[in-house]
């Protein structure tokens, strides 16, 4: 930033605006917070009950960054391929983007191989692997149709998220960040307000149950500070102004080869099978400083269910129901019938009414509350907006004003 | 020599700094920069036409509701088919949310049954069963039972609004997959391991769809187009083993209910062609390798349950076949032995699209689905479709409202006006057929979803306003300051000249009163020397 700051003509009141600028974010971001806490309270209240009731698994796997020396990225988002495949999210279900192929780059030494640690114990890239956006097609307009759902009609099937309401979504996204903003190639960055955006955009349409965001990058947990739609859980590696760092060299490889946050959540994640019961509460007990050598966050104000009832696999797995069929009615009767008791004729009256009522009333509710929120979301996109546009001005009329001084007294 | 001549010179006497001509360029410096802006203004604007956000509001609002019409006769001695229907009516009203008409008739009128929406029931004591047909429902009608009333408004109610009414299939709401106007069907025979020896190495697949699917496929053509494929594979292992149980001696494989949920061994059996974008409803239809028969689903205790099919909600269902043990070698799936699998995969279809089941004590003639169980589809996905339509309008009006800078060109314009006319259409005609109303609501849902799909709805990216800052300042910033410098130069010493001009020409009025050029000159000295006095 500062580095562009000085092609402008003066530095100093380029410095001033600076100053200035902070400031107003300082206020600007109080404000939020209030705001954010109000809306927590409206999406707690229309919460569901502790099961996870989603029908399908989806996950979205993002590697934003290209060149060598960064393969421990792709190794990153190659991990955790592997282990969302393992727990049984199948292949059509998962949109991955690699930004680069270091598994063909010429410097490998081990050409068609993706190792994630010292002494190449386990090839991530395997026999089967299916990369769906790969190279210069990773970008963040790409990333967002995908998320959005906003595709050409021409786009395949394997390249598009077709979630819908009763989709869980894990997203995860790796490469180099900073504050509120992660890198894709080497040209263009996805601000934290895009993906807050893209999610609000897919909550709107209905095209999720709940999402999971993983962030590992420096500065990562600033990339989920801005989301502000329901049923969302966040985590990354790193606080702001912190780090995140590679876990491990291989000598041979020659580079780092995996990130300390996503190591220790793959080595968490070996533990667990299809049938596991550890919960999201387990997975963020084993953060910790010493080992991450970042402070890891999470975000779980959006999120309706308790973490300690949530399982890892109501994201990371397959699907989590399966119903028995009565086969001898299916049979005999070719047209299927099934046994309800005839309701005595007193509560037959009453009942059914009054459950429809219930069940448009609740109806009602969860439009009132959305609406409320909807609202308030707007004055809060409207207010910071009107400063920040104030500010902007502002800054460019000091900076014309004191150059024009300048001209003058000569 | 001659340079420092002419640089010497008066700067008046240069051609190019004649006041006149400065300003001139000044002038079309700034008449660029005018005429630019409109243009500059309208190739950074965003293209934001208005939706009609007053319409959408207000058709959010609006529920579609079907009215329905009950035609009753009776061919049972001593019942008044009048007291029975306005009985019937009244109870009916109290439990159905839709509005309800029950109108006696006579027995052989020929008009009710061509008549859409309308359902005829018949009283006889001829049946021993109610039994459905197309839209008429014969009930038997026993004079001496005091609770036949209210038994035939159970039924109705169950048959008219099947969703709502029972409480075991709100249980089974989960499993229904959306609505789509196509649905791929693909059917798989897996063998788990070919290799082991009798396994199945084709089946007839084709003439029993023919046969007991068609007739289903063909029923519902009105509300989705299917398009189906089938498949074999010999290889597909499962990710799990079964469980060894020890049954009477002989050791049988059994699948645990955790098994179940993860019987689909996504990551190894390619079970779609993946040719389309439409959803896939997969019916699975798996024989164990030789060395782990029979296999069987176990229930949460352990034991055997007699069920070989299962369904997994809004993707498709699975049907375990143990071939008869006496059998050897490889063999063939016949389209007869076919006949008692495939009413498993109708029964896991049906139950997938959301089609109702008959309550107990009813049965259809002909074993086909009824008019009554169709239109109360019909009626279920209209309510859901026009519903859907009606958030997705609200929602873009939202998010075009909240987020500034996403484009709304006339194409997204032109699908939320047609989508809220086909609402419109699909209220108007809930009131004469389910069937219209199904229509318009579906259209209506496919133009919302384009509309909110549409690729240039696009968002442009966030940039914060420090950004924006940057990559300006060093662009406009240069150029405009020295333009609006001169100008405040320029004017400055406009104001010096005239007010010279003005002292000098109260002292000289006398003598150059009525001589303009030697003032005009008298003014360029002036200004020179200005010129002169500030550097």
């Amino acid at each position: 930033m500062m580095r562009l700051f000085t092609c402008a003509p003066t530095t100093v009141c380029l410095y001033i605006t600076f100053c200035l600028s902070i400031l107003a974010v300082t206020f600007a971001t109080d404000g939020v917070n209030s705001q954010e806490a109000a809306r927590d309270f409206f999406t707690k209240r229309i919460g569901q009950e502790n099961g996870s009731n989603h029908t399908n698994n989806w996950a979205v796997l993002v590697c934003s960054s290209r060149y060598w020396f960064n393969y421990r990225h792709m190794a990153n988002a190659l991990g955790m391929y592997r282990t969302v495949k393992r727990l049984g999210i199948p292949d059509s279900n998962i949109i991955l983007m690699l930004a680069d192929d270091v598994a063909c780059n010429t410097r490998n030494k081990f050409p068609g191989t993706v190792f994630s640690n010292q002494g190449r114990h386990l090839d991530l890239y395997g026999e089967n692997i299916e990369v769906d956006y790969r190279g210069y097609e990773v970008t963040v307009e790409n990333f967002i149709r995908v998320l959005t759902g906003r595709m050409d009609a021409s786009v395949p099937r394997s390249k598009r998220l077709l979630t819908d309401d009763r989709s869980n979504i894990f997203v995860y996204m790796t490469g180099h960040g900073g504050n509120e903003f992660l890198k894709f190639q080497d040209n263009e960055e996805i601000s934290a307000f895009d993906i807050a955006d893209a999610f609000e955009q897919m909550w709107q349409k209905k095209r999720y149950n709940e999402i999971f965001l993983m962030v590992d990058t420096c500065q990562a947990n600033t990339m989920f500070s801005k989301i502000y739609s329901p049923n969302v859980l966040a985590t990354g590696s790193s606080e702001l102004g912190e780090n995140s760092y590679s876990y491990e060299n291989d000598a041979d490889v020659g580079v780092a080869v995996i990130d300390t946050f996503t190591h220790y959540i793959l080595e968490f994640m070996e533990e667990i099978n299809k049938t596991s019961q550890l919960t999201m509460q387990d997975l963020f007990n084993t953060y910790s400083f010493e080992k991450i050598k970042s402070t890891p966050g999470v975000r779980s104000d959006l999120f309706s269910r308790p973490l300690d009832r949530t399982l890892i696999t109501d994201f990371f797995g397959g699907v989590a129901r399966a119903e028995l069929v009565d086969e001898n009615a299916s049979v005999e009767d070719s047209s299927p019938t099934i046994n309800v008791d005839e309701p005595s004729s007193a509560s037959a009256e009453d009942v059914p009414s009054d459950h429809t009522f219930a069940r448009s009333h609740s109806a009602n509710n969860i439009t009132h509350a959305d609406l409320r929120h909807s609202a308030m979301a707007g004055k809060e996109s409207s207010w910071p907006g009107l400063l920040k546009q104030f500010r902007a001005w502002g800054s460019v009329a000091v900076v014309g004003g004191v150059t024009g001084w300048i001209f003058m007294s000569r | 020599m001659d340079k420092s001549h002419y640089g010497s010179r008066n700067p008046s006497e240069l051609p190019f700094e004649s006041p006149f001509l400065r300003r001139c360029i000044l002038a079309a410096y700034w008449a660029l920069v005018l005429v630019a802006l409109p243009a500059w203004w309208h190739t950074t604007s965003i293209e934001r036409l208005p939706l009609p956000m007053s319409q959408v509001m207000a058709q959010t609002k609006r529920e579609i509701e079907f009215p329905l019409n009950i035609r009753l006769s009776s061919a049972v001695d001593g019942v008044d088919a009048d007291a029975v229907a306005h009985e019937l009516e009244r109870s009916l009203r109290s439990r159905l949310s839709s509005q309800l008409f029950v109108l006696p008739t006579g027995l052989n009128d020929v008009s009710v049954s061509s008549e859409p929406g309308s359902y005829w029931v018949k009283l006889t004591d001829g049946v021993q069963e109610s039994v459905v047909e197309e839209n008429v429902l014969q009930h038997r009608w026993d004079v001496r039972d005091s609770t036949a009333s209210s038994t035939l408004a159970n039924r109705l109610a169950a048959l008219l609004s099947p969703y709502s009414e029972h409480a075991h299939a709100e249980q089974h709401e989960h499993v229904v997959s959306k609505y789509a106007s196509r649905y791929h069907i693909a059917f798989t025979l897996l063998n788990e391991d070919a290799a082991s020896g009798k396994s199945a190495l084709s089946w007839q697949i084709r003439e029993a769809l023919q046969r007991i699917m068609r007739p289903v496929f063909k029923r519902l053509g009105p509300l989705h187009n299917f398009t189906i494929e089938s498949q074999v594979q010999f290889h597909a292992p499962l990710a799990f083993t079964p469980t060894a149980v020890d049954v009477n001696g002989t050791e049988v494989y059994g699948l645990t209910p955790e098994d179940l949920t993860v019987f689909v061994n996504s990551a190894e059996w390619t079970l779609s062609s993946g040719v389309t974008n439409d959803p896939i409803l997969h019916f699975l239809l798996f024989v164990p390798s030789a060395f782990r028969r029979p296999l069987h689903i176990l229930d949460s205790a352990g034991t055997l349950t007699r069920s070989h099919s299962f369904i997994l909600p809004q993707w498709g269902g699975v049907v375990i076949y143990n071939p008869p043990p006496e059998t050897q070698g490889n063999f063939h799936i016949l389209s007869s032995q076919l006949d008692s699998i495939l009413p498993i995969f109708r029964h896991q279809l049906l139950s997938l699209l959301g089609v109702p089941r008959l309550p107990s004590g009813v049965k259809s003639v002909s074993g086909s689905l009824s008019t009554w169980q169709i239109d109360a589809l019909l009626r279920r996905r209209a309510h859901e479709n026009a519903r859907e339509a009606q958030q997705t309008l609200g929602s873009i009006v939202k998010l075009v409202e909240q987020i500034e800078n996403m484009p709304v060109g006339k194409d997204v314009k032109r699908d939320v006006e047609d989508a809220l006319s086909a609402l419109d259409q699909a209220f108007e005609a809930a009131l004469i057929s389910p069937k219209l109303a199904f229509d318009h609501s579906s259209r209506a849902l496919t133009l919302t979803s384009r509309a909110f799909f549409n690729p240039g709805m696009l968002a442009l990216l966030y940039f914060p306003p420090e950004h924006r800052l940057a990559v300006y300042t060093p662009l406009f910033a240069s150029a405009t300051v020295p333009l609006i410098v001169a100008v405040i130069r320029e004017f400055a010493a406009w104001r010096k000249q005239r007010k010279t001009a003005a002292s000098s020409g109260i002292a000289d009025i006398t003598s150059v009163g009525y001589c303009p050029s030697s003032a005009t000159f008298d003014h360029n000295d002036v200004i020179t020397k200005v010129g002169l006095n500030q550097r």
